[in-house]
């Protein structure tokens, strides 16, 4: 038999692996493999966009934190106004006199928010 | 896995299923160790790992492709792509147990005598034949020729001279084509250069 046919039939017999008697119990461990890594990078990188988060807003409202809570007070008592000339009994507009829970209410959204983004991002990572 | 997504599965190519693994469809991925799961370990098994040790590096080697799939361009067939990522870590397993060193100082040269059956079956018994082999000529030759891995590539894997590779596998190829070949007898391996 020639040199080069002789390789390719060997190249061919390894090829020819034989299907082994557990091959379907072999995938369903690395399919259950796969599984519990996600869940573990899934929870990894979901406190990680937390944390993240939490640092990111906190910087973020920290910065000038004392300036916003003023201008935002300022904002909602001239919203207030306004919104008294044209319902005065609106319920909801007096939330707008707690400048402050506006604030809160914010940082909350943007800690979500940056959570969320950060999350994508590291995902994508 | 359940029975319809097996069989909605079942009928996609392997690369329309590296495409779906690549977006996260970890079922599809299945699919694929399903397929070539058997592939993989005997392969790893063929070059000289026991039963057990070759399905922990398959089951590594699958979940290595499985975050590497983007890189799977399907130049070559997805069976081709995990054996070479499983050689490697095989590789790499027997290099953390200094098993791999022992290699480097296997003879190449010197008599052996290789007994062949003859018989139709033994055409067939790659398994048998490659037990014939030292360690160092089975594991290059199954690197060349089950894992398609160059010369080159299997000496820089083995942290080998390609010279030494080259002789193995030369030395393996002899006393699988005289094991594997139909009728034979018995033959004697003379001493051989390291060319």
């Amino acid at each position: 038999m020639a040199e080069a046919e002789f390789e390719r039939r060997l190249e061919r017999l390894f090829a020819e692996a034989p299907e082994l008697a557990d091959a379907v119990a072999f995938a369903d461990r690395v399919e259950r493999r796969l599984a519990t890594g996600w869940t573990a990078r899934r929870w990894l990188i979901g406190a990680a966009g937390v944390a993240g988060g939490v640092i990111g807003a906190s910087q973020l409202i920290m910065s000038n934190l004392f300036q916003r809570v003023e201008n935002v007070s300022d904002s909602a008592r001239v919203l207030k106004a306004g919104f008294t000339q044209v319902a005065p009994r609106a319920a909801w507009v007096s939330g707008f006199a707690e400048g402050g829970v506006v604030v809160w209410v914010a940082s909350a959204l943007a800690i979500v928010a940056m959570g969320f983004a950060l999350t994508r991002v590291i995902e994508e990572l | 896995m359940s029975g319809s997504t097996t069989q909605r599965f079942a009928s996609l190519h392997d690369v329309e299923l590296c495409s779906r693994a690549a977006i996260g469809e970890r079922a599809a991925f299945g699919e694929l160790v399903r397929r070539h799961g058997s592939a993989v370990r005997g392969l790893l098994r063929r070059m000289g790992a026991q039963a057990s040790e070759a399905d922990d590096v398959a089951q590594d080697a699958f979940l290595t492709a499985f975050e590497r799939i983007s890189e799977f361009r399907g130049e070559g067939t997805f069976a081709a792509w995990v054996k070479r990522i499983a050689a490697r870590a095989y590789l790499r397993r027997l290099q953390r147990e200094k098993k791999l060193g022992a290699l480097a100082s296997e003879p190449i040269d010197g008599e052996a005598e290789v007994e062949v059956k003859g018989d139709a079956d033994a055409a067939i018994d790659l398994d048998g034949a490659l037990k014939q082999l030292s360690a160092a000529e089975r594991l290059c030759v199954s690197l060349c020729f089950g894992a398609g891995l160059s010369h080159a590539e299997a000496a820089e894997s083995l942290n080998l001279p390609l010279g030494t590779v080259k002789s193995h596998v030369k030395r393996g190829l002899e006393k699988l084509r005289a094991r594997l070949a139909p009728g034979g007898g018995v033959i004697v391996e003379g001493r051989r250069g390291n060319g």
